[in-house]
Parts: structure tokens; sequence; C-alpha cells
């Protein structure tokens, strides 16, 4: 590890933009657990989650120029960038036929589907949190946020009115943060 | 509106963690602006969201950060979220197209293994045909042979036969048929005599084989008195044999001599019979 410069994130930021290379070490150095572990929650193969926070790391190398800190934290956008590509991921053609092929008793993700190692994500980040919440919660946070459905999507799945997803979603996520506090 | 209610309303968690809508998003980024404690009140989020998921942190593959250098390195152009261009597992065209040469090579490979088999297969069927088809040819050769010899001794025979056929066919040919005596009742000889030219031919019916250092001889009996007509080769006897010629008898007798013949008949008589 590399700790023999440290940052603040304002300086982080711009020598990012500007292609350092000492910057982006630490910077993986500093993150990749953080991502990976958002990535794990998503994306439950471990080597299927290291090939995405693989492309989590260089989209960030690439698109660092896109980074506005007005809208939130370097981590709150990296964060972003990780859950989105999982998301994709999880939604390819690819990755659905390789579930298709895999179909198992839905126990847990503690079981090793084939010859890929399953991490078991209930227990980690904020899966943790969000297991904790009561179950007409903890669902409707794992279509939106870790399944990337939209809210009207989730309505269709659970036959619930647009309005009550909504207002679901929205306790749930003032509860989330309390927790995290 | 009233912001403290706004901020409570769970709107800055959806905005940070990528579930507002659109029109949720622009609004909240034009309230930020106007309002400090909603920035503040999301920097506060933000800081917990971060620092939970730094206390949550799992230690990805070691190998990864070299990984994704090289792949920074090696393709400098901006790709698209989605797009697969790194080095993974999955069907990328460029690890496509050397596992399809690498099966090539190794159909190739068993193609020329299973031909090499083939024709080495093909060689000992064609050896073993070929030992087969010379043996059988030296049998041919050897079965012609015998063939050729046996027709020598056919044509030999059959011109034996011929010559004997045409010395008995001979209009002045006398014959006299010689009976057995106690000696040997079985025995029968011919005699068949050229009145014209006295040739007298001798033919063994049956004769019991003579023992070592004897041989049987044809007497002419003439006048009484017994004259050397010859010895008779039992190996030639086959046909006529040729014998001594007889101007004149009255009858013909064999005997058993010692080798070469007698003088005078020293042993019994054999067969008989009279011109």
């Amino acid at each position: 590890m590399n700790d023999t410069v440290t940052y603040n994130e304002q300086e982080l930021v711009l020598s990012l933009k500007a292609k350092d290379q000492q910057s982006f070490s630490y910077l993986y150095d500093h993150y990749a657990g953080a991502l990976y572990s958002i990535v794990l929650q998503v994306v439950p193969d471990k080597e299927l989650a290291s090939d995405v926070l693989q492309e989590v790391f260089v989209n960030i190398w690439r698109k660092i120029e896109s980074y506005d800190p007005a809208k939130g934290r370097l981590f709150t956008w990296m964060l972003n960038v990780a859950r989105n590509l999982a998301i994709d991921m999880v939604r390819s053609k690819a990755y659905q036929n390789n579930q298709k092929n895999q179909e198992m008793p839905e126990t847990d993700f503690f079981e090793k589907a084939g010859n890929t190692i399953q991490q078991n994500v209930d227990n980690i980040g904020l899966r943790k949190i969000v297991n904790k919440l009561k179950t007409e919660h903890r669902v409707l946070i794992d279509l939106a946020y870790f399944k990337g459905y939209t809210h009207e999507e989730i309505a269709e799945i659970e036959s619930l009115p647009l309005g009550t997803v909504k207002t679901r979603i929205r306790s749930a996520l003032t509860q989330l943060r309390d927790i995290l506090k | 509106m009233n912001i403290k209610e706004y901020i409570s309303s769970g709107i800055i968690e959806s905005y940070v963690l990528g579930l507002a809508s659109n029109e949720e998003k622009a609004e909240f980024e034009q309230l930020v602006s106007m309002h400090p404690e909603l920035q503040q009140a999301r920097e506060a989020f933000e800081r917990s969201l971060e620092q939970h998921a730094l206390d949550n942190a799992i230690p990805p593959p070691v190998a990864l950060k070299q990984q994704i250098w090289n792949s920074i390195q090696l393709s400098p152009v901006a790709v698209a979220p989605g797009i697969d261009n790194n080095v993974n597992t999955h069907s990328s065209p460029s690890t496509a197209a050397p596992v399809r040469s690498m099966n090539t090579v190794r159909w190739l490979a068993a193609a020329s293994v299973i031909l090499l088999l083939g024709s080495t297969l093909l060689n000992f069927y064609f050896y073993s045909q070929y030992k087969s088809t010379s043996a059988q040819l030296s049998d041919l050769i050897a079965q012609n042979q015998q063939m050729a010899s046996n027709n020598t001794i056919m044509q030999t025979r059959l011109q034996q036969y011929e010559s004997n056929f045409n010395i008995v066919k001979d209009t002045n040919m006398a014959m006299v048929a010689m009976k057995g005596q106690p000696v040997a009742p079985q025995s029968a000889t011919t005699v068949y005599w050229n009145k014209q030219t006295k040739d007298v031919y001798l033919l063994v019916n049956d004769l019991p084989q003579p023992g070592s250092g004897k041989q049987y001889q044809l007497w002419a009996i003439v006048d009484g008195v017994p004259v050397d007509a010859g010895t008779l080769d039992m190996s030639q006897a086959s046909g006529l044999v040729k014998m001594k010629n007889i101007p004149k008898a009255q009858a013909f007798a064999i005997t058993l001599e010692n080798a070469g013949g007698s003088k005078t008949p020293t042993m019994p008589i054999y067969v008989v019979g009279k011109t």
C-alpha cells in the first residue's frame, strides 16, 4: 500500500483529473475494498465482481472529467459508477444465461454455484443494514437499490400503487440514514 | 417549501444513492445551491455512507490492481460503460479468435494423427497382402514345375505305351502266354515274338519281386534245350521289355537266377508257355 502521500478530497480530485498515476494508485488502495464490497452486494460471484471492479476503476480513470464536486462527494460518484456497472453486469444476457444454467435451490448465497464462488451478501455493507428493516421495506430497497428497478417497475412487480412504493422507499431510506449515523 | 421537511423526507438518501427520478434530481440540485443546510445534510449522509463502506471493505484479488493498470495503459480510448474490453472471462472477440485457431490446430493435429494411424494400418495390410500373394505365387510356380515334370513323365509313358502298342499290333506278332508254376502259381508273363524279325518282347503280368542279388532270366526252349533270351530288370518291367532275338523256339520259360544271369538254368521255373 502506498501511504507515503495522503490527499484531501480536493487534491485527490485535481490530481486525478490531471491523470496523475500516483493519485490513482492511492485512490485504488484507499477505495477498492469499499467498492468491491458494493459490487459483491449486487454481483455475488467473486470472479465476475472483480471483473466489474476492474471496469469501475477503468471508468473512474477515464471519466473523472465528468465528476462534478457540486453534486456530491467523490466516493458518492464512485459508488454510483460501481452500482450502475454491477447492475449492468447482472442484466447482461451472458450473466442471465449463466444464472439459468446454474439454477439452484434459492436458499442463500453461501452455496457454491458450479465453480463460481458466491459471496454471502446478506452480511456485508448496506445489505447488513437493509436486513434490519421490515420485510416490506427490505424487499423494495432490494429491488430499487441492488437490482436497479425504477419505482414504476417495482409497483408492477409488487402489485402496489406507485405512491405506496415511493412512500415506503423514502421511509426505508430515512431509516437507513438513522442506522448509518 | 419547508426545507426541514424536505431534508427529512428521504430525498437526500434517494438522491445520493441514485434512486431519485430525473425531476427529483433537478429539483434537489437546484435547492442544494440555495440551502446550505440541505448541502450539509447531504454531505453528512455521504460521509456516513462512505465511512460505512470503508468499514465494510472486502479486499479485492491482489492481482487486480496490476490488471487495471494494464487495461488503462493498453487501450487509452474511452469506453462506454457495459462495453467489455477488459481482461476477463467473458466472450470478447479478441479472446474468441485465438481459441478458435487453437481449436483448429488441435483438430489438424488430431486429423494428422488419425491419417498417420490409417496409413500405418494400410501399410501393414498391404504388406501382409504382398506376403501372402508372393507365397501363393511361389506355390503356383512349384505346382507348375510339378505339372511340367508330371507332363514329361506322362509323355514318356505315353510314348512307351504307343511304341508297345505299335509292337503288339504288328500282324507278324505271336503271343505266348506263360502260366505260373508250383513255386509261384499266381505268376503270369507274356512273350510277344515277331515271326518275321524274330524280336522277342516280354510283358510281366505278375511276378514276385526277386530277392537281392537275384534276377529273372528268360529262356527259349529250342529242341529241348534252354537258350538264354536275356535277363529281366524288374525296375524297367512296366511295359514290354526287349529281350534277345530268338529265331526258333518251342517254348519260353523264366527262372530266377543270380544277378547277371546263368549259362544254363539252375533254379526252379516260375512261368512257362508253349509257342
